[in-house]
């Protein structure tokens, strides 16, 4: 499964409002779903954040659960021009976020490879300084592509 | 079945998955830093959710997980998404009762549709 095939554009914020973790988790979640749905995946979330931030290191945060809110793998990433603080295991603020919201019943477990496809990317991204490279979707969803054609191919 | 009980039936049921996967091999395996204590403030957590739940409610939930692992199910189309049998059709998403699957037992709500 590749990876851009799961982004869209829509799905895609560069301009993600900066503020606490706790709302740009939901401002995030709100791109994927509303009201109940969106709230229980919200608080599914911060139960996870709780046991160790899903900020990776060096400005990316990872965070993911799985949700019977959604029927199929959804994905979303946000950007802040101003980083965020989000408990990160290198203390560094946070600007680039990917969201990872899993259904319960997972065939083929895409969930968990897809969030392993994901932390390597993200440590692609860090290690090339690309986090502020993209000026639109389009273009993000293009460099992740490029990314994980990359990495496939090291394999 | 009434909101207040299918709200933290669904947070005890995506914790419950959350506890899961936190034990997972290929979970660990992908390095995300967990605080050691991490799997029993879950506990203490699904346990305290369960205590919201009535009584008999709570029991079910046990049990149907004990024998399922996921103890509640979606409808869509009038088939129970636990066990793919459909159901019979005077089952109600209005019910204010805690509505079973007849088939399997797993306690049944009604996605609701967006918008
Ligand atoms: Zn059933």
């Amino acid at each position: 499964m590749n990876l851009a095939s799961l982004l869209s554009k829509d799905r895609v914020n560069l301009s993600l409002k900066p503020g606490k973790k706790d709302d740009v988790i939901r401002d995030l979640v709100y791109t994927i779903k509303k009201g109940n749905d969106a709230e229980l995946i919200v608080s599914t979330l911060l139960k996870r954040e709780e046991l160790g931030s899903t900020g990776i290191g060096k400005g990316i945060a990872i965070p993911h659960c799985r949700s019977l809110a959604v029927e199929k793998l959804e994905i979303a990433v946000g950007r802040t021009n101003k980083p965020i603080n989000f408990n990160s295991i290198d203390k560094k603020p946070v600007s680039l976020v990917f969201l990872i919201i899993a259904p319960p019943q997972d065939p083929g477990n895409q969930y968990l490879i897809t969030l392993g496809k994901i932390v390597q990317i993200a440590k692609e991204i860090t290690k090339k300084n690309l986090i502020q490279k993209a000026e639109t979707p389009e273009d993000f969803i293009t460099l992740i592509n490029g990314i994980e054609k990359n990495l496939t191919k090291r394999k | 079945m009434p909101d207040i009980i299918e709200m933290h039936l669904k947070l005890l049921f995506d914790l419950d998955n959350l506890i899961s996967d936190m034990e997972e091999p290929s979970y660990k395996k992908i390095g995300f830093q967990i605080e050691e204590e991490a799997s029993l403030v879950l506990i203490q957590k699904r346990n305290d959710l369960l205590k919201k739940l009535p009584a008999e409610v709570a029991q079910a939930y046990e049990i149907l997980k004990k024998r399922y692992r996921q103890a509640i199910a979606p409808v869509e189309s009038e088939f129970c998404l636990g066990c793919f049998q459909k159901l019979p059709t005077q089952l109600s998403a209005r019910s204010q009762q805690i509505v079973t699957c007849p088939n399997c037992g797993r306690i049944l709500y009604w996605r609701k549709k967006e918008g």
